[in-house]
């Protein structure tokens, strides 16, 4: 097989039970290697490849055991870096580190507290540091902390701009019936009537509107996922459309739509009707 | 209309007479603002729309492609036009380090373009502190080459100083001290034996900036074999990244492919393909930018658009008076462009100034990464970028009243009159 | 008398609710330099029609007239529009001024639409407030004037561009007596003044006032009075 440079990592999780590396160099170490990679390379379990730590100086023999799919990872998928495994042994080995891993998973018995099992830890530490899991989730979900609050920014740009829009059109829309309004007036028509007439209508263009909408969002939804999932080969959702969100949303723009047209109905209910006939 | 009314329209219409005067259709922009100011509520309204609108495409052009914008200035901004890292990485990307750096440094030295090459250490190390160790970030430099800091006190590290230390502004705040302190740097420790493997006492030379730091990153600087030695890396002579200089910048793309061909082992980059790389990363903001910058300008024109049909179908009568006593088409289609023109320009003109002080918000937002360089950016500005933005807004408003003003100049006069009559 | 403004067999049809209107049945009239002319009939007898038809605001379907022998039918849009800018004037019977303009700026309308500098329109414009009664209204925005006031101006704005006809679609059907009275007296000095003018209307006393009288029933002319 044509050699491939690959820059490894020492993230393989052991149990904290000890394990003697045995440095066997020369004899082919056994690898896995996740599905982009074995596309790329075209290679299949039972191939024999050469991996090494430098470019130039790929001189250890791998030979594939397993094809893996790795869990999606978000943090991942922009850098576009490939992943194999080896038994953490062959990768010290490799490294020319024995006995040397980058950090340990522990598991506790029942009813242990990670936190407390962490700061018993830390007082006898040297060289290390524990952290409950829950922290270094949290803390490695930074980033898409960040991402979730941009994207709530922007969402609270966007719904103010649309709220606007919204108030506008339905101003004008019922703008456009003064005449009418007018006509009604003078025939006798009472107030109350002609303002809940124009409010049934405000209300079931956002009803109408907020239909579509939603209909909208599922499809740019849809396609978002596919469009990301296929560029970025992963499985990983980048959009979803949840009942609360949809909630929050027709809420919204029914809401806009109603106070937008009872203003614009209330305006125009209290208009003179010679004015908004065009006669005042 | 009131006195008061009447008298503050003389005033303004004063002022716009006078503003307008001397255009060839005076009453131009004069009808076409008195027009809008009609009704007031739905004007305002509009203009607010195409305020947010706005502010939201200019916030767009700004992030398509500002963080690269900002990646490219910190790179190129001591001038060292192309970087060296390991194969298949980007500088610091990983923990991977390049093997031989003298012998690749000499290499990259040969090219008749290169003017200077400047190697370039990172390893996580630690420092005594009391009876604590704090971690620290540490960079193995070579002054007379290096594109990582700026001094802010004190000296910089002179060649040959295998004493002294650089620390960044935190680490320096955080242990209280300054030029001509001594600080222990520590690294190799073993868990077991509770002792570390490698121990340096340093005199700190200077206060830094370090240029690719994030916010409040503890850094600490030494000469590179110093470093190297912290790092158990001076035995294999390695190194995270290699800087070079070329002697102008338009040979920095030639002298990056000739050094690709001399070290085929290594990956060599040019800023601009940096850049590049980079970009490809950050796809999802261009996208974004994209995508959200063109809904802006959609509801620009729908609201431009909507406003002009309406007003158009409420003046029919009006219009079509104008045309029988002889207005010509192309004036009626001029008045009804002339109000979505001033609407679009009076919205986009305050929805710059909104989009600046949004971009300055969704830019905290975004800067405060983990990791990220506090030097970068994400919203900046870019003057060709910008006024290509403002004249798609601008050309937008306008044709958004194309299709009423000519539906409104196209109206059969007699017809509208009858209908109007009735 | 010269003939200044001919109608030849005009005819217009136009549909409605899916059936077709015979507006004008074959009108043919003459009307000269000078002359008040009156136009009369019931609602719906197609005097309306005629006006807008002399005016080039619509087109015959069949027939033709012609303006100082300049036939309307051959122009294009543009050139028709700029005959009525400048060889017509209009005045409606719902004034159609622009509620956004002042009086002054109505008049000055279609003086700056034909190109007059904006010195001589601003002199124009007052003398032809005067001459209507109405120069210290002139900073007024149309809204802020009755409807008679309304009405002088928009005579005025007709008269801007010096028009060889006048042509008015009832002048004082919104006015009450006394003010349709003043617009009488109005006509009175245009027609004194040597203006041309065609006037289509229901009040008796403008027709009274015209040296000729044109009957209209069911689109067609039924009598020409006789010069008075």
């Amino acid at each position: 097989m044509a050699g491939m440079e690959a820059t490894v990592r020492a993230g393989w999780v052991v149990p904290l039970l000890l394990i003697t590396a045995v440095a066997k160099a020369q004899q082919p170490v056994s690898i896995a290697i996740e599905r982009r990679l074995a596309e790329r390379l075209r290679v299949q379990v039972g191939d024999t490849l050469s991996i090494g730590v430098d470019a130039g100086a790929t001189d250890h023999k791998a030979i594939v055991s397993a094809i893996y799919e790795p869990a999606p990872d978000p943090a991942a998928i922009t850098k576009r870096e490939y992943f194999l495994r080896l038994h953490l042994p062959d990768l010290a080995a490799l490294l020319g580190s024995p006995d040397r891993v980058e950090r340990f998973g522990v598991a506790l018995k029942p009813g242990v507290s990670p936190a407390a099992a962490a700061e018993r830890l830390n007082q006898i530490a040297f060289g290390f540091r524990a952290s409950p899991s829950h922290d270094i989730a949290t803390e490695s979900s930074q980033t898409f902390r960040v991402v979730s609050r941009f994207h709530q920014a922007i969402a609270v740009i966007s719904v103010v701009a649309s709220g606007i829009f919204l108030l506008c059109m339905m101003l004008l829309k019922v703008e456009e019936r003064r005449r009418d309004a007018a006509v009604m007036r003078f025939t006798g028509i009472s107030r109350r009537t002609i303002f809940a007439a124009l409010l049934l209508e405000a209300v079931l263009v956002s009803a109408l509107g907020s239909v579509f909408g939603v209909a909208l969002a599922l499809g740019a939804s849809l396609v978002t996922n596919l469009y990301y999932q296929r560029f970025f080969d992963t499985s990983l959702v980048f959009s979803v459309v949840t009942p609360s969100i949809v909630r929050f949303s027709v809420l919204l723009s029914l809401g806009l739509g109603l106070a937008a047209g009872a203003i614009a109905a209330l305006r125009l209910v209290r208009t003179n009707p010679l004015i908004l006939w065009g006669r005042g | 209309m009131s006195g008061e009314r009447g008298q503050t329209a003389r005033i303004g219409d004063r002022a716009l007479s006078s503003a307008f005067g001397p255009l060839t259709a005076y009453r131009l922009p004069l009808t076409a603002v008195r027009n809008l100011l009609r009704h007031r509520i739905r004007t305002a309204l509009a203009i607010a729309g195409i305020t947010v609108s706005t502010a939201m495409l200019l916030d767009m052009v700004l992030l398509a492609g500002g963080i690269e914008r900002s990646f490219g200035r910190l790179l190129l901004g001591r001038g060292f036009q192309i970087r060296i890292s390991p194969k298949g990485t980007l500088p610091f990307d990983t923990d991977a380090t390049i093997p031989d750096a003298t012998r690749v440094r000499r290499i990259v030295a040969a090219d008749t373009a290169v003017v200077a090459v400047g190697p370039l250490l990172g390893t996580s190390l630690y420092l005594r502190m009391g009876d604590s160790l704090v971690t620290l970030f540490g960079y193995g430099v070579d002054p007379t080459a290096q594109a990582n800091y700026q001094l802010e006190s004190g000296q910089d590290l002179a060649p040959g100083d295998s004493s002294g230390v650089l620390l960044s502004r935190p680490v320096a705040e955080r242990l209280g001290a300054s030029a001509g302190d001594t600080v222990t740097l520590v690294s190799r420790l073993d868990p077991e034996a509770a002792v570390a493997g490698v121990e340096r006492r340093l005199t700190v030379r200077g206060i830094v900036h370090w240029l690719y730091d994030y916010k409040g990153q503890p850094s600490v600087g030494a000469l590179l074999p110093v470093m190297q030695d912290l790092a158990r890396l001076r035995a294999a002579d390695r190194v995270s990244a290699l800087i070079v200089k070329v002697r102008r910048d338009k040979d920095a793309d030639a002298t990056a492919a000739r050094l690709r061909t001399a070290l085929p082992m290594l990956e060599v980059n040019s800023v601009a393909a940096l850049v590049s790389r980079f970009r490809e990363r950050l796809v999802y903001f261009r996208q974004l930018s994209y995508i959200l910058g063109s809904i802006s300008l959609i509801i620009t024109v729908l609201l431009v658009s909507v406003l002009m049909t309406i007003t158009v179908n409420e003046r029919l009568g009006e219009i079509a008076t104008l045309r029988a006593i002889g207005i010509s088409r192309r004036s009626i289609v001029r008045d009804v462009m002339a109000e979505g023109t001033i609407l679009t320009l009076v919205g986009g003109v305050l929805g710059v100034l909104l989009g600046a002080a949004t971009a300055r918000y969704l830019d905290r937002i975004l800067t405060s990464f983990p990791g990220l360089p506090a030097a970068i950016s994400f919203f900046v500005p870019e003057s060709q970028s910008l006024a290509l933005a403002g004249a798609v807004l601008l050309a937008t408003g306008i044709l958004a009243g194309i299709y009423p003003a000519l539906v409104a100049a196209r109206a059969a006069i007699a017809e509208t009159l009858r209908a109007e009559a009735t | 008398m010269r003939e200044l403004l001919t109608a030849h067999g005009l005819t217009k049809d136009y549909p409605m609710n899916g059936e077709t209107v015979h507006a004008l049945r074959g009108v043919s009239l003459a009307i000269g330099a000078g002359e008040y002319v009156a136009i009369v009939g019931p609602s719906g007898c197609g005097k309306s029609t005629l006006l807008q038809l002399l005016g080039g605001i619509d087109t015959p379907s069949s027939g033709r007239v012609e303006l100082d022998e300049i036939r309307l039918e051959t122009l294009a849009d543009r050139e028709l529009t700029r005959l009525r800018l400048t060889r017509l004037g209009f005045v409606f019977q719902r004034f159609h001024l622009l509620p956004v303009l002042t009086a002054q700026e109505n008049i000055e309308l279609p003086m700056a639409e034909a190109g007059v500098r904006r010195a001589e329109r601003r002199q124009r414009s007052m003398e032809l407030l005067s001459y209507v009664g109405l120069a210290d209204r002139a900073a007024h925005r149309a809204t802020q004037l009755s409807g008679g006031e309304m009405q002088r101006v928009a005579i005025a704005r007709a008269l801007a561009n010096r028009p060889a006809v006048i042509l008015a679609d009832e002048p004082t059907g919104e006015l009450d007596v006394h003010t349709g009275q003043s617009i009488l007296e109005l006509f009175r000095r245009l027609v004194k003044d040597g203006t041309t003018l065609v006037v289509v209307t229901h009040d008796e006393r403008l027709a009274a006032e015209a040296g000729r009288v044109i009957h209209m029933l069911d689109g067609q002319i039924q009598t020409l009075n006789a010069e008075r």
